[in-house]
């Protein structure tokens, strides 16, 4: 590449990338300006205007912001949790063994690409007569349910990578099957363990169908909360903005330190970016 | 005394036919089935249950009060003239095609530029991965706050540069306006995916054209291009999976207004607003059904792709 061609590479480069991050860096812009700033129409107003905390202080002190965040928090880690353990054994039994030759697979996987508001339908009437809308616990077990199927596939590929010679070596040393799953399979598996656990947390952490239909005030997640800033009377954009920025802040941190694993995440596996 | 015998007798009998039950459970014939044991129960709750509950009250007329109303096909015949629905499946193949297609295009042409390893890779990498994992919904609102006809950045800087204003929610521009969001938080995807690919194309085969003085563009589309297509079909089957049921970013943007009724939006309406649970099955179930199908065969698309890059 000549010394021209290295210019238009870097000009084609950060032209994406401006078009890629300004959007989001306008979530933090929005967040620390005034309304009168937030309503300008004058151009240089989008970039220099005066810092302020107000959206923030708004968000803290007239939306229940942090009861929702903690609901956000609570339902990811334990939907995540009780996913890994589901799944874990799930995918080691496809990996070792191909169980259901395929079609069980397949079977999981196409969960992920059931539509949600099938589901929806008939869970929202069990839940209405159960008592379980707007609870922490009904909204945990739908995570559950649509998380499960694509750690299952993710983690397939990370036991398919475990050579089978090392099970054989251990059971010739009277190691038994559960014995084998615990001691030699899980550690090795460790790493794929972590990615499948931050991908679930991250899928959970934005859900927004189930949350949004399945939780009103005490279970309400942040990702519901936010989105009703925008269609009450009058559209709330800083405590909006305000509200974003806190609630994307760790899935870009997420994206910024995983971005090897992201591709594979993303394609369940198959990319191995 | 004696009495403790016993005791620690039975305890220990118990414990013996505990283990009986957990030798077989672990045993090399069923160990494989213990493991898929939650899985199972998962998905039968969680799948079944929906599936024939839908398919039950497809059949019937139900407004979620009072008794459902038995009244056969009528849902599905009323469903097949339904000139909405048949209107939401056609925007959602709209946007199907519309997004896999430009995705595809940046993508490649991205890739193509990011081939070879650079200096800075990583910040690149990093920061043009960074929407990917944000909420859809977040950034639906987000789009739709920079696309507000008065005062959003979009418009504001258009006419710093001396150009008109756009009308971003006209009912002529609505869809397009979503598809763009979609395109902009998942080009990256398919960049990415694309770039893997290129990187692991053995060199010989290039090296072999380039000798032979085939033409950039030769090697391009008789070498580059069918040796990506595995890659370029994962990328097609898994954004089809996501995009058929996109519902975030219209609720954060139209709300189905503005002719940008998406299929999954149609049913969350009928089900949830008008709460007509016999109709929204009906829809539901039909939703499934295609989906079902494409995805089958996809999945078959998908693992032939798969053996082609292993």
């Amino acid at each position: 590449m000549g010394r021209f061609g290295k210019i238009i590479f870097w000009i084609i480069t950060l032209s994406v990338l401006f078009i890629i991050v300004a959007p989001l860096a306008w979530i933090y812009l929005t967040a620390f300006k005034s309304p009168n700033d937030i309503f300008t129409t004058d151009v240089k107003k989008l970039v220099f205007f005066k810092f302020t905390s107000e959206n923030f202080q708004r968000l803290f002190r007239e939306f229940p912001f942090w009861p929702n965040f903690v609901n956000t928090i609570i339902i990811s880690t334990t939907s995540t949790l009780v996913v890994l353990a589901i799944s874990a054994l799930a995918a080691y039994s496809f990996a070792r063994w191909n169980t259901g030759r395929g079609h069980l697979l397949f079977t999981t996987i196409s969960t992920r690409m059931f539509p949600g508001v099938v589901a929806a339908i008939p869970f929202f009437v069990l839940y209405r007569n159960l008592g379980l809308l707007d609870t922490r616990f009904g909204l945990t077990l739908l995570h559950i349910y649509f998380n499960t199927s694509f750690a299952t596939f993710l983690l397939y590929g990370f036991f398919k990578e475990i050579p089978e010679e090392l099970e054989q070596a251990a059971m010739i040393d009277g190691y038994s099957r559960v014995d084998i799953f615990r001691k030699i399979v899980m550690p090795l598996v460790r790493p794929g363990l972590a990615v499948t656990a931050v991908f679930c947390l991250v899928w959970s952490w934005n859900e927004f169908l189930f949350s949004f239909l399945f939780t009103r005030v005490a279970a309400r997640p942040v990702t519901v909360l936010i989105s009703s800033f925008w269609g009450s009377i009058e559209v709330q954009y800083g405590p909006m903005a305000a509200g974003a920025a806190i609630a994307i802040l760790p899935t870009l941190v997420i994206a910024w330190f995983m971005q090897r694993y992201i591709i594979r995440g993303l394609t369940f596996g198959a990319v191995k970016g | 005394m004696r009495e403790e015998i016993t005791y620690g007798t039975v305890a220990g009998y118990g414990l013996t036919r505990k283990s009986t039950i957990w030798e077989t459970l672990t045993s090399e014939r069923y160990f494989k089935w213990t493991l898929l044991i939650p899985l199972i129960i998962l998905l039968g709750i969680f799948m079944v249950y929906p599936l024939l509950y839908c398919a039950y009250y497809s059949f019937h007329q139900w407004g979620m009060r009072g008794d459902a109303l038995y009244v056969g096909a009528q849902n599905y015949r009323q469903l097949l003239n339904d000139k909405a629905f048949l209107e939401s499946l056609y925007q959602t193949f709209k946007v199907l095609i519309i997004c896999i297609v430009c995705e595809l295009l940046i993508g490649l042409g991205l890739a193509l530029l990011w081939s070879r390893e650079f200096r800075g890779e990583n910040v690149v990498r990093g920061l043009a991965l960074l929407p990917l994992l944000v909420a859809p919904l977040i950034l639906s609102l987000l789009w739709n706050f920079m696309f507000e006809y008065d005062f959003g950045a979009v418009n504001i800087v258009l006419q710093s540069l001396g150009l008109n204003k756009i009308y971003w929610w006209s009912p002529e521009r609505a869809l397009y306006s979503i598809c763009f969001i979609t395109i902009w938080q998942w080009f990256p995807f398919a960049t990415f995916v694309l770039v893997a690919g290129l990187r692991s194309l053995p060199k010989d085969v290039f090296e072999a054209a380039r000798v032979d003085g085939a033409s950039p563009w030769y090697t391009f589309r008789r070498l580059t291009l069918p040796m990506l297509s595995p890659l370029i079909m994962i990328v097609v089957v898994l954004r089809t999976m996501w995009l058929i049921r996109l519902f975030d970013p219209l609720y954060g943007t139209t709300r189905g207004g503005v002719q940008t009724e998406l299929l999954d939006w149609m049913v969350y309406r009928t089900a949830f607003i008008y709460f007509d649970i016999g109709y929204g099955s009906t829809m539901a179930i039909f939703s499934l059904v295609l989906t079902m199908a494409i995805c089958a065969i996809m999945f078959r698309i998908l693992m032939k792709a798969l053996g082609g890059t292993k």
